[in-house]
Parts: structure tokens; C-alpha cells; sequence
């Protein structure tokens, strides 16, 4: 319930408010949102698995994003940032698949 | 198990007889033999404790606070993906260059086209125009000059009354109007009459017959030119001015003006057998 409430709120602010982001930020931005997205699926499996915490949610979803942004800077830094951007989305892909499986085998086989 | 150790034979009493089986009883009913397990039952939650109601709104905030970041960073990057080159490769930049700089090239060819079709309109137009300056031109000369249009300007207006001694004739009337023809006259008015190319003068039994129209003393006539000439060509010694005092006993006043306006005009003649050579 919060969390849709939240996602809501989020996505009414940025169509309304519409910030310049920094230039230097704007191309770990996609990579932030997915591995966002991937904690919060995460979250959500630990809710239905009756193991949800609140302190673990909030620094899974820090370190998802810093993690990912941090490896996507890394490879910039390399040379290699096109191909650690896309490993990294493969991963964190991966990470959403299995948690969206594991939470319709919760729904489905109640 | 059951226990027949403690009964004794030796009591014959009914009472103690069912006091000790009651007792038996009771122990064979116990449950607590150690072969079942106990459960304990759960210790009621506490759930409307303030602590835990406090966490809860703590944690749900939290959750509200991360997801609508999400949903904020997610918005921002939705509408931010169509501008942002910072994320493309080094080929797809290239190709965006090249494909951008062709394109570049194809409107700048467009551009010289237009910019030349442009420029031949605006000839064609100014051509035009200059052929409509020149219609327009010749169709104000022509009008003065077949009598068309109305005309004013710097001239002599020149009044002859009747003569004593003769009636003026046509024959002096068109004299007068060669002189002025001669001297430079661009338009010429008698009596209202226009005169053009065309215009005759004839002597009748009721006067003078001007294009149709009776002339009656006195005669005014107003012309358009250069008024000294003009007046130059009528007050000449010997010349028609003269004759017409001497010889017809007429007065003859010429009088040059700035202002001459002469308002007759003539409706422009149905030509049936000249036709206009095509150049």
C-alpha cells in the first residue's frame, strides 16, 4: 500500500515539476532506476515470504543504486562504461526476474 | 499403566475402595507422561503496543519515501531519454553526425532551389509591375489625347465675342486652333466642346456646328501649354488675333493662367477598321 502510494506521489512530482538533472548524473540515471526497481521487488518477495524488514529494504535499495551507479562510473573511468552498463542491467535484469518468479509462486500457490 | 502396586487386599471398606479408585483414575487420566510434547500456548501479541505501531508508520514512510523516488527518478529519466547524448556510443554518434550533416546538406540544396525560384518570381513580378507602370502611363496619355480624361494645368483661356463687322466663321475658328496646335496646345476646349483628332467645325444656318454641337457667341476657349507661346501664337501682329479684331470686328481677350481646367471629355471612338498591328 505504501509502496504504490509512494510510487504514485514519485511519478506526480517528476511530471510535474520536471528538474534539470546535473549533467554528470544523467547517465548513471536509468542504471539507478533499475537497480531501485530491483530492491523493491526484493522487498516485495521478503513481504510475502513474511521476512520483510525495513532496515534491510532501505540499505539494499542504497546500496543496489550506489553499487550500480559506482560500477558504471568505474567503467567510464576504464573505457569500458557501454559494456559494464549493460552488464550491469543484464544482472540486476536477472535479479528482477527471479524475484518476480519467486513472488507469483507466493501469490499463485498461496 | 496402570498401577496395582498400591492396592492392598486387607481393606474390605467400600469408601476406601472408591476413594482409591477415583485416585487411580485420576492418575491414568493424567496426561503429563512425558510421551506427548507440550505446546506451550503462543504468548498473545502485543501488536497494539505504541512502540510497534510507531515502527510500523516509521517503516511505511520509509517504503513511501523510496518508491517515490523511484517513481521521480523514473519519470525524469522517461522524459529526459530523447535528449541525452551522453549515453550513446562513439559509433552511434558518428552515424548520427553524418546522417545530420547529409540531411544538412539535402535542405541546403532545397534552400538554393527555392531561394532561385524565389528570384525568378520577384523578376516576373517586377516585370509585371513595370508593364503595368507603362499601361498605365500610355492609358493617361492616350486619355488626354483622344479626350478621355478631364485635364488641367498651365494654359490660356481665350474669350472672342461676336464680330461687328462679320460673323465669325470656321474657317477663322479653325485657323485659331491651328495656331494654338502649332504653338504646343496639348488639350483644347471651345464652349465646353472637346477638341480632338477628330474635331470639325463647320459653318450652318444656326451658327457654328462644333462635333454636333452649336456654337454660340461668345467663344471660350480654354487651352493647355505653354501660356506664353500660347499667347504669343494669338496676339502675333498679323496673326489670328489681329484678323479677328480687324477683319471681323471682334474683341479677343487672352488670358494665361496656372490653372486651366478643362472637364469635357469625349467617350473613347468605336474604331471598325483600324485594327492595332500585334508586335
Amino acid at each position: 500500500m505504501a509502496a504504490v502510494l509512494g510510487l504514485i506521489i514519485g511519478v506526480v512530482i517528476g511530471v510535474f515539476v520536471q528538474p534539470d538533472i546535473p549533467v554528470e548524473l544523467q547517465p548513471y540515471l536509468p542504471i539507478m532506476v533499475v537497480a531501485a526497481l530491483d530492491a523493491l521487488l526484493g522487498a516485495a518477495r521478503a513481504y510475502f515470504q513474511r521476512s520483510f524488514s525495513d532496515k534491510v529494504f532501505v540499505i539494499s535499495f542504497f546500496s543496489n543504486v550506489i553499487t550500480a551507479t559506482l560500477l558504471v562510473f568505474l567503467g567510464n573511468q576504464l573505457g569500458v562504461g557501454s559494456q559494464l552498463q549493460t552488464a550491469v542491467i543484464v544482472v540486476l535484469g536477472i535479479r528482477i526476474f527471479t524475484n518476480v518468479s519467486s513472488i507469483r509462486r507466493f501469490i499463485f500457490k498461496g | 499403566m496402570l498401577r496395582h502396586t498400591n492396592e492392598s487386599p486387607e481393606s474390605p471398606d467400600v469408601l476406601t475402595k472408591l476413594h482409591s479408585q477415583i485416585v487411580k483414575d485420576q492418575d491414568n487420566d493424567s496426561t503429563e507422561t512425558g510421551s506427548f510434547p507440550v505446546i506451550r500456548r503462543k504468548p498473545k501479541r502485543v501488536s497494539l503496543n505504541a512502540k510497534s505501531t510507531r515502527a510500523r508508520l516509521y517503516s511505511s514512510v520509509l517504503v513511501t519515501i523510496l518508491c517515490a523516488l523511484l517513481g521521480f527518478g523514473y519519470v525524469i529519466q522517461l522524459n529526459n531519454t530523447k535528449s541525452t547524448y551522453e549515453t550513446m556510443s562513439e559509433d552511434e554518434l558518428t552515424r548520427l553526425i553524418s546522417e545530420t550533416s547529409s540531411q544538412v546538406q539535402k535542405l541546403e540544396q532545397r534552400k538554393s532551389e527555392l531561394t532561385s525560384q524565389l528570384n525568378s518570381l520577384k523578376d516576373t513580378a517586377d516585370k509585371n509591375a513595370k508593364a503595368a507602370e507603362i499601361a498605365k502611363q500610355n492609358a493617361e496619355s492616350n486619355g488626354i489625347l483622344s479626350g478621355r480624361l478631364p485635364a488641367s494645368g498651365e494654359g490660356v483661356v481665350i474669350r472672342i465675342s461676336q464680330g461687328q463687322k462679320q460673323d465669325i466663321d470656321a474657317s477663322i475658328l479653325f485657323t485659331l486652333l491651328e495656331e494654338l496646335r502649332n504653338s504646343g496646345a496639348e488639350v483644347i476646349e471651345i464652349n465646353d466642346v472637346r477638341v480632338i483628332t477628330s474635331t470639325y467645325i463647320s459653318d450652318t444656318d444656326d451658327g457654328l456646328d462644333c462635333d454636333g454641337t452649336i456654337l454660340k457667341a461668345p467663344f471660350v476657349i480654354k487651352a493647355i501649354g505653354d501660356s506664353d507661346n500660347l499667347q504669343n501664337a494669338v496676339n502675333l501682329a498679323g496673326g489670328v488675333g489681329s484678323r479677328l479684331e480687324v477683319k471681323y470686328g471682334a474683341t479677343v481677350s487672352v488670358k494665361a493662367s496656372q490653372d486651366v481646367e478643362i472637364t469635357a471629355t469625349r467617350s473613347a471612338p468605336q474604331y471598325t477598321y483600324a485594327h492595332v498591328i500585334e508586335q
